[in-house]
């Protein structure tokens, strides 16, 4: 086992190839790469695959592997709908299902099943059917299916997305980097839908299901906050007023420096929390503090942008509005400190 | 986590559950300075003996060989059996057996080691009235004659210095030249003629602090570290010596005081207070990040792997949550907190009398290095912002 990684050495160096293939594609594409292009390339260089256990031929590297992905995903502005994806995945992996190698080679050979990325409003009625909206799904048009469960997280299923009684509706985000739509459902059967569990299986699935998010979130913005960084210290560098580099000023500097720390502490908190030994009882902590500092990074470096962070031909606007996407995704952005609070009370 | 440092800390565990000065944080309520000074002597025995107060002295030495590994494992026990810090000790143990192991002779090593195991103190004799930030500017002279120098001049927060046996001291041999390049680093006896201290009182109510004045002290040549002129280097050894350490028992004691602000906000009623739980709730993750910054920064240092700046965004970070840790237990402590009480001696910045805490923090945003200071080590060196330009002259009269 190596100290760093907490995996063997072995999982470290497939962790850095695949973290190498992401950084080459992105570097490739530039900020915002298409999103077909960046689907397609998660696809064929195999990231799908990265959590999938290996006995189910997957390369077994877990949340540390998915969530390096994450956060150089989240470098690069992706808008490839790998996250709901790795969460579908993940579902199946974790459930019964009989046909689940037939689904999985599915979803990994580039079918999309996506997910909602915020909390959503679903519930099963007395004649067994659904009703209800899904929200911040991802990509939904150019996926087969969404991953869904009950608001009691007692149902846990794959369901199709071209069905009488489902209508999916695409809601424009101020964030333009990625697309989110609402999944309406009205009396849908549950008997017609694809089951992964139910009871308490599916509740302690939905509950690593959230975690699994909430890391991929932080780990997003962990991505995102470092790119804006690196992009205001270059616009800092260059920018030249009063006869010198704007990076020169004191005043300047010390607010990236800020920066740097949050950034910093925020990646160091996600690395604890993944390695730790119940690491689903770090995940709002995580995602909290790594959501609400990209955040602040990107109030900040629009700011120091100045005149040119307003505009749209400029980059920086854009991380703005993921940072501010990202704080109201999961469990819902005004939730968590309530939550964390709640939890650290009750000795949770 | 190895098989050998957690049959470490399963000992040093056993161990603390004997020896940990029981009821220490009542005792060192409004106790006097004497008191307190008792039991951090009795609690350096202590730990002297067992050799846990020792770890990070090379192998050969009482207690030392450990690995940083098996260094760190003994702070965080520490701090978890809320054990009270070695806050008298601390210079000698640390500053000064590192740099005499550093840059230190054999001699020196062999005269000054066995003091520093039997309890001497030491204090620190770096910063001046005018030079704190910029420490290279500092004015204490040290003048060559024949076998000794004579040194004149005073220095400031030097801390415990009120009780030392002994001095780590910067002073000026040379004028000429860049300021670091003229820094002669000297070990100076507290008990030599011409040494006085007088304690700076705090706003707090404390002096742990003293202020030390030279007037034509006598040093030996025999008593300086490196050569002549290279004090700058050595007092860099000093500084990095417990690089870390500090803060992975700094960060780990602030989690545990979690839950003293969990208890202020039951003995004052504010558990259903939804926006003191949400402040709580926003403080929580940072207190995690600061011991995981904490905490891999030290493993950086185990694998050789540290960069510059690398400190002082652990340094910072615990700084700034630091004081939001304080000012909510100040917030929600009330006008309660407001009535002076007690103060408690030996324990770090969770005491749960709020105010006092609130105060204290300022330590650690202030001495080791300002926030300020550490903002600038990481623009600069981290993220290669240049500095500022050097070509301010001063008004007539300022130096």
């Amino acid at each position: 086992m190596s100290h760093q990684t907490g995996v063997s050495d072995e999982s470290g160096e497939l962790l850095t190839q695949l973290r190498d293939s992401v950084r080459q594609v992105i570097e490739g594409t530039g900020l915002l790469g298409a999103e077909d292009h960046i689907w397609k390339q998660s696809v064929e260089l195999g990231w799908l695959l990265t959590a999938v256990p290996e006995e189910l031929d997957g390369l077994g590297l877990g949340n540390t592997g998915t969530h390096a992905i994450h956060l150089e995903l989240g470098k690069g502005l992706s808008g490839a709908p790998y996250l709901p994806a790795t969460l579908a995945i993940d579902a199946l992996c974790q459930s019964t299902l009989s046909d689940k190698r037939s689904w999985l080679e599915r979803l990994t050979g580039g079918e999309l099943v996506t997910a909602p990325l915020a909390d959503g409003d679903l519930t099963l009625d007395d004649s067994q059917n659904l009703d209800g909206t899904l929200t911040a799904v991802q990509s939904a048009d150019i996926a087969s299916h969404v991953l869904a469960w009950t608001n009691n997280a007692e149902q846990l299923l794959i369901i199709a997305l071209d069905q009488s009684g489902l209508e999916w509706q695409e809601r424009k985000t101020w964030d333009e980097t990625r697309r989110f739509y609402d999944v309406h459902l009205n009396a849908l059967p549950l008997a017609k839908q694809t089951r992964l569990a139910q009871g308490p299986q599916a509740k302690d699935i939905v509950t690593r299901l959230l975690a699994q998010r909430d890391f991929a979130l932080a780990a997003d913005a962990v991505g995102g906050a470092t790119a804006l960084l690196a992009m205001t210290v270059d616009h800092l560098q260059t920018r030249v007023q009063f006869r010198r580099p704007l990076a020169m000023f004191q005043a300047l500097k010390h607010r990236c420096a800020d920066m740097k720390a949050l950034t910093a502490a925020s990646e160091a908190m996600l690395f604890d929390a993944l390695h730790s030994a119940a690491p689903e009882q770090k995940a709002t902590a995580a995602k909290h503090l790594a959501c609400t500092s990209f955040a602040k990074v990107a109030e900040e470096s629009l700011q120091l942008h100045g005149g040119i962070g307003m505009a749209a031909e400029h980059p920086c606007h854009l991380f703005l509005k993921r940072a501010l996407l990202n704080v109201h995704l999961g469990r819902g952005g005004d939730m968590y400190e309530q939550l964390i609070a709640e939890a650290f009370l009750t000795g949770t | 986590m190895t098989a050998e440092t957690e049959t470490l800390r399963a000992e040093i565990r056993a161990w603390l559950t004997q020896n940990s000065p029981a009821g220490w944080r009542s005792a060192m309520t409004n106790a006097e300075q004497e008191r307190f000074v008792e039991v951090q002597k009795d609690w350096f025995g202590k730990l002297a003996e067992a050799g846990y107060a020792t770890p990070h002295w090379p192998e050969g030495w009482p207690g030392g060989g450990r690995s940083l590994a098996q260094q760190k494992v003994i702070f965080e026990e520490v701090a978890r059996a809320d054990a009270p810090r070695l806050i008298l000790y601390f210079v000698a143990l640390y500053h000064a057996a590192c740099t005499l192991f550093e840059c230190g002779s054999d001699a020196q090593r062999d005269k000054y080691l066995p003091g520093i195991l039997q309890g001497e103190i030491w204090c620190q004799g770096f910063s001046e009235p005018n030079a704190g930030s910029d420490l290279a500017s500092l004015k204490t002279r040290a003048e060559r004659k024949g076998d000794k120098y004579i040194i004149n001049g005073q220095k400031t927060w030097s801390t415990m210095a009120q009780y030392a046996d002994r001095c780590l001291l910067l002073a000026r041999t040379d004028k000429s030249g860049v300021p670091q390049a003229g820094l002669t680093y000297l070990l100076l006896d507290m008990k030599s003629k011409g040494v006085s201290v007088r304690p700076i009182s705090q706003i707090t109510g404390d002096d742990e602090f003293s202020e030390i004045f030279f007037d034509d002290v006598e040093v030996s040549v025999d008593d300086r570290v490196g050569e002549e002129g290279a004090g700058w280097a050595v007092a860099q050894a000093t500084l990095a010596s417990e690089r870390g350490l500090t803060l992975v028992e700094l960060t780990q004691r602030m989690r545990y005081g979690l839950s003293m602000l969990a208890q202020t906000m039951k003995d004052r009623q504010r558990t259903n207070d939804s926006a003191i739980l949400r402040d709580l709730g926003a403080l929580i993750p940072k207190v995690d990040a600061a011991c995981a910054l904490a905490d891999q920064y030290l493993q950086k240092r185990i694998s050789d792997t540290e960069q510059a700046g690398d400190a002082s965004i652990v340094k910072l970070y615990y700084a700034q949550t630091l004081r939001e840790f304080v000012a909510l237990g100040q917030r929600i402590s009330g006008l309660e907190g407001q009535y002076q009480a007690g103060f408690m001696r030996g324990a770090t910045q969770e005491t749960g009398n709020w105010t006092l805490d609130f105060m204290n923090s300022y330590n650690w945003s202030i001495a080791g290095g300002s926030n300020e200071i550490q903002r600038n080590i990481i623009a600069e060196r981290m993220l290669g912002m240049p500095r500022e330009p050097k070509n301010w002259q001063l008004a007539e009269g300022q130096s």
